[in-house]
């Protein structure tokens, strides 16, 4: 498999469940249900994620090398062992920064424009994923 | 009751949607289906705790278009990974040496092959022998009471005709007789079983051989087979064969001349006969003896006369014709159809031709493997600079 491109801008722009899931796991690394209730609980519950996209953006976040899985378990006890936990890599981190502010930018376009007001919430595209 | 109901829908819902897993590909399902199994155990969970059955219902109208769409998905990019195996495969040396190198091994593959196969062909394939006979041919002189003889006129159509008379079954089936090929082939190729003579004739004729050689009258018959003694025998027969068909064609052309003749010598005596009785009258109505002159009042007489004089010449002419013809039919002449050279048995086989079919087995071999070497060298040059060049999707 050819190397992937280590250059976060040329990554961009990510497709919203990506996108979702790489903000899920800004936080520290997660098991998918975990990544999917949180994605649900950022989106305010507009956005559930399904085990085929979820797993479908997985693998391929795994393949382009953006997220990792993780070999340790926060804590053993407290959750179930075979669940498979994923954490930002390095690049997947650098990516998601530049994707969040591509979006910052462009809010700040609409603001210039007076098409969102200064508290309006910050809303990702593709709420039906 | 409560739990128990939970347990059987969670529990038939889990089975349900471990089924379904089914749709995606195993390398996905092997990966990914436990961890799928799991999140939905946990969505039913969640969902049923939200509204208990109408929440596993929410679920599922969410799940199925979800398993549909990311099933089909996933089969597409596990065809697309497939594509990707075979590309590597196909570029297998490109990827891992240069593309020159890549090139040399795969035209040393390919030359080998194809060398090696046209060796083995050329050292399996049945021996054949070639015997050549060589006939003098002329054409037809015109028949007797025809334009004269001395004069021949050009038949561009000459050769092509010969050539088509002496894969005829006239000329052929006397040599199907005369070496019994009926019997010997039958035995030889059919397990004994007798072949008719128009199937024999066939393979004769896939075994001959006519050539015309050139700025000559003669041409070339050329036999093929595995005996070499048989295709001398085969070839001598077949020019034998013409030869006599041209002498038979040329004794019926004689013949019909000789026949031509005679019914205009028949013809000639009725008149002569008729031209008789008419002068005995003529001569009695005009009183005329033997010293008797010619006057104006007997002039038709004498005309008569003079009329039945010249058939008689003319008849005596024809008379002349008809035993010269008759004579020319017993008389020993050069023929038609001249054998120049008998075919002798082959020394060496002339097919396969092993020396040439090797050369050209070569020639073969580096044409094709520089095709193929250089087109898969090429192609796989391509893709590893496409495959350097990509972003990995996401």
């Amino acid at each position: 498999m050819a190397k992937p491109d280590t250059d976060p801008a040329r990554r961009l722009p990510l497709t919203p469940a990506v996108f979702h899931v790489l903000l899920a796991l800004a936080d520290g690394e997660r098991h998918g249900y975990a990544i999917m209730q949180e994605v649900a609980a950022s989106t305010e519950g507009r956005i559930k994620m399904g085990p085929g996209t979820l797993y479908g953006t997985i693998k391929r976040l795994l393949e382009s090398e953006l997220i990792e899985e993780s070999e340790e378990r926060p804590d053993p006890h407290l959750d179930d062992e075979r669940r498979r936990y994923y954490r930002l890599s390095g690049v997947g981190e650098q990516v998601v920064r530049a994707e969040a502010r591509r979006y910052a930018d462009i809010v700040a376009v609409a603001r210039g424009k007076k098409l969102i007001g200064k508290t309006a919430l910050f809303s990702l595209p593709g709420g039906g994923l | 009751m409560k739990m128990d109901a939970r347990d059987h829908e969670f529990r038939f819902s889990q089975g349900v949607y471990e089924r379904l897993l089914l749709a995606y590909p195993a390398r996905h399902r092997a990966a990914y289906g436990a961890a799928m199994a799991q999140l939905f155990r946990d969505q039913c969970r969640d969902a049923w705790t939200e509204a208990q059955a109408w929440g596993l219902l929410k679920l599922w109208r969410r799940i199925l278009p979800d398993l549909a769409s990311t099933s089909v998905r996933e089969r597409l990019a596990a065809l697309k990974e497939r594509k990707t195996m075979t590309e590597k495969l196909a570029s297998l040396f490109a990827f891992r040496i240069a593309p020159i190198s890549a090139f040399f091994r795969l035209f040393a593959l390919v030359f080998l092959a194809v060398f090696l196969a046209s060796v083995v062909i050329t050292f399996i394939l049945p021996e054949s022998y070639a015997s050549t006979a060589r006939i003098q041919v002329e054409p037809d002189a015109p028949v007797a009471g025809g334009p004269s003889p001395a004069y021949v006129p050009y038949d561009p159509y000459f050769v092509q005709t010969t050539f088509e008379i002496m894969q005829s079954q006239r000329v052929l089936e006397p040599v199907v007789d005369k070496l019994k090929l009926n019997a010997v082939w039958g035995k030889k190729y059919y397990a004994g079983q007798t072949l008719q003579t128009a199937d024999t004739i066939e393979i004769l004729k896939q075994r001959l051989q006519l050539a015309p050689v050139k700025n000559t009258t003669l041409i070339a018959i050329t036999v093929y087979s595995d005996n070499k003694s048989e295709a001398a025998q085969i070839a001598n027969a077949v020019a034998e064969s013409y030869q006599q068909y041209r002498e038979a064609s040329r004794a019926e052309l004689a013949a019909q001349g000789l026949k031509v003749l005679s019914d205009q010598s028949a013809v000639q005596e009725q008149q002569i006969r008729e031209s008789q009785a008419a002068l005995v009258d003529l001569q009695k109505k005009y009183q005329i003896s033997e010293n008797s002159k010619p006057t104006t009042d007997t002039q038709p007489y004498w005309e008569a006369k003079q009329n039945l004089e010249q058939l008689v010449a003319s008849h005596q002419l024809l008379l002349a014709k008809i035993e010269e013809q008759k004579l020319d039919m017993h008389l020993p002449k050069s023929s038609l159809a001249q054998i120049t050279d008998l075919a002798v048995p082959g020394r060496a086989p002339v097919r396969p031709n092993k020396t040439v079919d090797i050369i050209l087995g070569a020639i073969a071999g580096i044409f094709l493997a520089t095709t193929i070497a250089g087109a898969l060298a090429l192609w796989s040059a391509l893709i590893g600079t496409r495959a350097r060049k990509a972003a990995v999707p996401v």
